[in-house]
């Protein structure tokens, strides 16, 4: 290998109740893709934010080109020729994408002589330049609100070409993107090694790092595990090895037995407040017993037929819930009839967070015997009904019924809102991206018991941008493109591979 | 995992902070502290204006019957001037619950004055004008005070839930249009010449007996001060134990997981503005046909803005109100005294009150100083966070 | 006839409009104002007490006092916002609460403070600072032109320091770096965090500039209203002015044609009391015309305006 670039020294950092990183040394080289691998909470994004200076280490030194620096700002590491593309984007959605990538380094221009003015003119010439240098697919007057997913994280990277990064720090840069745009993304990864960029790339999926890493560094509970040659290992050891623990991926999936129709829909749509059609005439069934699962990227309205569902959005057209015409109930009614819902937001829709276990858990109920009497709220049978989901459904809370949700963490706010919601009893529940931003313990435990809710004969809608969740928990699938069900198949019959290209709206 | 950490910090932190942690007295606590850190502001304040700060409060206690005066004028004692706090107490206790209730819901109530006016101007109009007796008259004021007050908050909450118009903007705009009409109404048909304001009403309809006499001492009695802490209590019950209670607050603390938990977010908006604006309704009557008997054209009583005060201070919590009232009129009904005898200006009292307000607007930071090294810290769903706990894996 | 309206409402719109201007700049950075009100009444209250400590020593010049005042009035509103800043930015506060507090608190502080420098330096037991009556300009020229006439008879010199300052303002919050930065802070503070900017002293500024130019509104209204500070400097303006910047979405050019709207409805509701020749009570009756026009434009205008995306929030630099 080539030179040393980045050297990280005995680094430690500990927050509150946890150390996310303990005694961690290592050696990026110049020109390499590294990754970080490891499940939530291995420590690996405090990491990154260490040597993006986002946190300063607790103990430990970082050497960079040779000498040791102190990173104690974002703006120190892009100093440093440091970029990092965060999971959020940090974008500024009402401008464009020159307005963006300039953002703290405009071209500036003098009117009169001696008025600054920003030289929009010469900026977006300059981000022009650099789309076509990369072969990105982008125009610098585009909104970044028009855009999709995988072109504003083009956005992120040309942010840090245009500031000459030299070291591309992607954190979790797959999570929201379909297969073909993960391609096209691990493509300019490589394109950026060749153009002489060092990357290092934050993951938990192994294939990635598979097809694009020369070397790994496995992260677990803040310990660094080792750091492999990605060519030179097995996956299945590294799978080990990232969760210290021989996992069975396999999900305890019995045959399915559908009974009668629980759920249908027809001819749904959703016009949102702005006028757009975000659905369009929606049909489908889903029967007792099955999993019925929407797959679809992100923001092509998956969400809007699910909360149409729910009552939460105008809507046209009908939805049959057991037999009965619910199109005109209201939200309240909906849940009486048998409807469950696990919203994408947890904190903003699915949670009061300022609100205790107990609170939080009759909220559909809070109002009918026994938990209110008359006007009156009956306190003692609540925190015994949240006494007894607490145990039913392992939500781990300090201060048992009392904890403070904001408190708690959101493997246990995801499970909390799941008892919730399994415990009406309803016989139809859905489901929007159940895991998201779990660990793989977590995420497992979660499908098992999607499933177990179908085997007990439960309609279950799943709404998920992971396929592999899609494909492992489903019996049917339905994709979703720009509002529109392009597809609808038992999931036995379709590929991953196939199932990308129609949620890309390659195949119709 | 943290212990070690938290028994050093509890042996090196001081008592103060130990008792700021206790999480029941959390909020009483930090409202004295803000108080006392006022009153060391504000007697910096005093001594650079060249005044002994004690002084200043002494005569402010002794204006507002906490403290006997040196002297009294015949048939006046200390008790003359304790009811009198009483007296101006009740409609702050009642404006205070107002902008507390609609607090819980996520509202700012600030048009308090604006239905106090509507309230008593009603009230004043049709019954205190009138020649009904005593036993009809002053629940008919009552009544009429908080039906009023209730229908303009209602329309604000109407504005809010329909129109999504911010309800600071349409209550600060109501109070002026409410302010300008009741003015050219009084000015056109009800004013008393000399004195400039409306005429006063009805001995029957008023809320405050005056003129009492108590032995020798002449006295007045607030006759709803007791329903003030009732409905103060009422309110309190509502927001804990009842089901309406339970919407407001859900509504308060997140409107979409309310709508999503099935409760009707327009419905609380107005209902809890429709409850809000009957108190602040109340407030009217108990100022304009109780403390006192007339209103001046074109004036919006200070008791509207004050309860902001009141209710900040008070953490929102209604039962709470009352104790933060009883300071806060002490200061502002103490001060007429205060300034002839210590020779301040009157300000001083208001200036007070503000930075009272100030302090405790800073409330929630000290809160989040002291519980920053308590909770754990909460972790964001979709990347590992500091404090994150491992997620368990083996259920 | 026509003529009064237009002078009278452009007197009325364009101080308006300036502190609707500081409005947008600060709820542009991601912070609500509803400070304006004490922040334009603290404002007052300084140029005020420039204006009568400079007539004490230059008492045959007041036109130096007079515009030394506007300068004044900027610097105290400016000062007094940084309360504001402090609340929202440092200390977490929720931004209404902040915004309501310092109202009040203006309004104590500039009662007692009048009181108390009357009495201590003044030999003055009023609640007011009086003020000279502020010079009106002419262009004979066009003045006898129908509207055009309206527009340049009887122009107090402020109104043209407003123009100007409107014409800065739009230059800085769209053409400049720091404008750039502003706006990016109110959308999205992550990213303007990312780019190694301070958050917290963008907005920061952006509030000082809002005091500073509700300070020059507020002064302008006492020199045009009453001639003089006093508690009735809080006659609602700065919630006006919020009113305004919301119906004009959160735009210069739009708020300055509801500024300009409020202020015309206002000046030509007192004419028409005037022509009909009404009893002087209606006044009263004519004073709620824009209050409730504010009203009813907000009911037409408040669900389809978008707000900066990030006002209100309380941004945390470790949180992401």
């Amino acid at each position: 290998m080539s030179e040393t670039i980045l050297e990280l020294k005995h680094i430690s950092k500990r927050f509150p109740g946890v150390i996310a990183n303990n005694d961690i040394s290592l050696e990026i080289q110049r020109g390499e893709i590294f990754a970080f691998l490891g499940e939530n909470g291995a420590g690996k994004s405090t990491l990154a934010s260490i040597i993006f200076g986002m946190y300063s280490p607790d103990a430990g030194e970082i050497i960079l080109r040779g000498q040791a620096v102190q990173i104690n700002s974002p703006a120190r590491a892009v100093e440093l020729d440091i970029g990092m593309v965060h999971q959020h984007f940090k974008l500024v959605s009402n401008y464009s994408v020159t307005e963006n990538i300039i953002l703290g380094r405009e071209p500036i221009k003098r009117l009169l002589g001696i008025i600054p003015a920003i030289d929009y003119k010469k900026a977006r010439a300059q981000v022009q330049e650099l789309i076509d240098r990369y072969d990105f697919d982008l125009s610098a007057d585009d909104l970044i609100e028009d855009l999709n997913v995988s072109s504003q994280q083009r956005v992120e990277i040309l942010k840090m070409l245009y500031r000459d990064a030299e070291i591309l720090i992607f954190d979790e840069p797959t999570a929201m993107l379909t297969p073909q745009e993960i391609d096209s993304l691990l493509a300019i990864i490589r394109r950026l090694r060749e153009a002489g960029k060092t990357i290092i790339l934050i993951t938990h999926k192994l294939e990635e790092i598979k097809l694009v890493a020369d070397r790994c560094a496995i992260m677990s509970r803040g310990h660094l595990i080792d750091v492999y040659d990605v060519q030179t290992t097995s996956t299945q050891l590294m799978a080990n090895r990232m969760v210290g623990r021989q996992l069975s991926f396999q999900l305890d999936k019995a045959p399915a037995h559908f009974g009668p129709a629980v759920l249908e829909l027809k001819e749904l749509s959703v016009i949102d407040a702005f006028k757009v059609k975000r659905l369009d005439k929606a049909s489908f069934t889903v029967h007792a017993g099955e999993v019925f699962a929407l797959a679809g990227v992100a923001g092509n309205g998956q969400i809007q037929l699910a909360d149409a569902l729910a009552g939460l959005v105008q809507h046209s057209g009908q939805i049959i819930l057991n037999g009965q015409d619910i199109s005109q109930a209201s939200v309240r009614k909906r849940i009486q009839s048998g409807l469950a819902y696990i919203p994408e937001d947890r904190h903003g829709v699915g949670l009061f967070l300022d609100f205790d276990v107990t609170e939080n858990l009759i909220s559909k109920q809070y109002y009918r015997p026994p938990f209110a009497h008359w006007a009156f709220l009956q306190k003692k049978t609540s925190q015994r009904y949240a006494e007894l989901l607490i145990v039913r459904y392992d939500v781990r809370c300090a201060q048992g019924p009392a904890t403070i949700v904001r408190s708690m963490s959101g493997g246990n706010q995801q499970k909390l809102i799941i008892a919730r919601e399994l415990d009406t009893h309803a016989d139809l529940v859905i489901f929007v991206q159940p895991t998201r931003g779990l660990d793989i313990g977590a995420t497992l435990s979660i499908r098992q018991r999607i499933i177990d809710e179908r085997n007990s004969g439960k309609a279950v809608l799943l709404i998920s941008l992971e396929l592999e969740e899609v494909l492992t928990v489903a019996d049917n699938i339905a994709v979703i493109f720009n509002g529109n069900l392009t597809k609808v198949t038992p999931a036995a019959e379709i590929s991953l591979a196939e199932l990308g290209e129609y949620m890309m709206g390659v195949r119709q | 995992m943290n212990q070690a950490s938290s028994e050093t910090k509890s042996r090196s932190t001081n008592w103060l902070l130990r008792i700021l942690r206790y999480p029941r007295t959390q909020n009483l606590v930090i409202a004295i502290l803000a108080v006392l850190m006022a009153l060391v502001a504000i007697s910096l304040v005093i001594v650079i204006i060249g005044k002994n700060p004690l002084t200043v409060f002494v005569s402010l206690l002794r204006g507002s019957g906490w403290l006997p005066k040196p002297r009294y004028a015949s048939g006046r004692s200390m008790l003359t001037d304790f009811l009198g706090l009483l007296d101006a107490l009740t409609p702050m206790i009642f404006a205070a619950i107002a902008v507390a209730i609609a607090f819980k819901a996520g509202l700012f109530n600030i048009g308090i004055s604006g239905q106090m006016l509507t309230g008593g101007f009603l009230a004043t109009v049709l019954i205190g004008y009138s020649q009904l007796d005593a036993v009809l008259a002053k629940p008919l004021v009552l009544l009429v005070g908080a039906l009023s007050g209730a229908m303009l908050a209602l329309f604000v909450g109407w504005l809010k839930a329909n129109f999504n118009i911010h309800e600071v903007v349409s209550t600060i705009m109501l109070n002026y249009v409410v302010q300008y009409i009741v003015s050219f109404f009084i000015k056109g048909y009800f004013i008393e010449p000399v004195s400039r304001q409306s005429h006063t009403v009805s001995v029957a309809s008023r809320l405050t007996l005056v003129n009492v006499q108590i032995g020798a001492v002449e006295t007045r009695i607030p006759l709803c001060f007791l329903l003030a802490v009732g409905l103060a209590g009422v309110f309190y019950l509502i927001l804990a134990r009842t089901r309406l209670g339970y919407e407001i607050r859900a509504v308060g603390s997140n409107r979409q997981a309310a709508e999503y938990s099935g409760i009707s977010s327009r419905r609380t908006i107005m209902l809890t503005m429709a409850l809000s604006g009957a108190a602040a309704g109340l407030a009217g009557v108990t100022y304009y046909l109780g403390y006192y008997n007339s209103i001046m054209p074109g004036d919006l009583s200070s008791v509207g803005f004050d309860s902001i005060a009141v209710a900040l201070l008070a953490s929102a919590n209604p039962l709470a109100c009352v104790l933060s009232a009883m300071l806060i009129t002490s200061l502002s009904y103490g001060s007429n005294y205060m300034s002839s005898v210590a020779d301040v200006s009157e300000y001083i009292a208001s200036l007070l009150i503000g930075i009272v307000l100030l302090f405790s607007a800073c409330s929630g930071f000290l809160k989040y100083l002291v519980n920053r090294n308590n909770l754990a810290v909460d972790q964001s769903d979709d990347r590992e966070e500091p404090g994150s706990t491992p997620a368990t894996g083996g259920d | 006839m026509l003529n009064q309206v237009i002078i009278d409402g452009l007197a009325f719109a364009l101080p308006l409009l300036v502190i609707a201007i500081g409005g947008i700049f600060s709820e542009h950075s991601g912070v609500t104002n509803l400070a304006l009100e004490g922040l334009l009444g603290f404002g007052a209250f300084s140029g005020g007490l420039c204006f009568t400590i400079l007539v004490q020593f230059i008492p045959f010049d007041s036109a130096v006092a007079f515009y030394v005042s506007f300068i004044a009035a900027a610097l105290g509103g400016a000062t007094f916002s940084l309360i504001h800043a402090l609340l929202c930015i440092r200390l977490q506060a929720n931004q209404v609460i902040s915004g309501v507090v310092i109202n009040i608190a203006a309004m104590a502080l500039t009662g007692f403070l009048t009181a108390q420098l009357n009495q201590s330096f003044f030999s003055g037991s009023s609640n007011k600072f009086f003020l000279s009556t502020a010079p009106r300009y002419t262009l004979d020229l066009l003045s006898g032109l129908p509207i055009l006439g309206g527009l340049v008879t009887n122009v107090y010199p402020f109104e043209i320091i407003a123009l100007l300052l409107v014409v800065i303002c739009w230059f800085l919050l769209y053409r400049t770096r720091f404008g750039l930065h502003l706006r990016a802070c109110g959308d999205n503070p992550q990213s303007v965090d990312a780019a190694g900017l301070s958050v917290a002293r963008i907005r920061l500024v952006a509030v000082m500039i809002s005091g500073g130019l509700a300070g020059v509104g507020g002064i302008c209204f006492a020199y045009s209203i009453s001639t003089n500070v006093s508690p009735a400097i809080y006659f609602g303006a700065g919630f006006l002015a919020i009113a305004a910047l919301i119906f004009g979405n959160w735009q210069i050019i739009p708020t300055l044609g509801a500024c300009l709207i409020f202020g015309l409805a206002r000046a030509a509701s007192f004419q028409l009391v005037l022509l009909l020749e009404m009893d002087s009570s209606i006044f009263d009756l004519a004073m709620i015309v824009p209050y409730v026009l504010v009203l009813v434009l907000l009911v037409f205008f408040s669900k389809n305006n978008r707000a900066p995306k990030a006002l209100g929030q309380v941004y945390d630099k470790g949180q992401s």
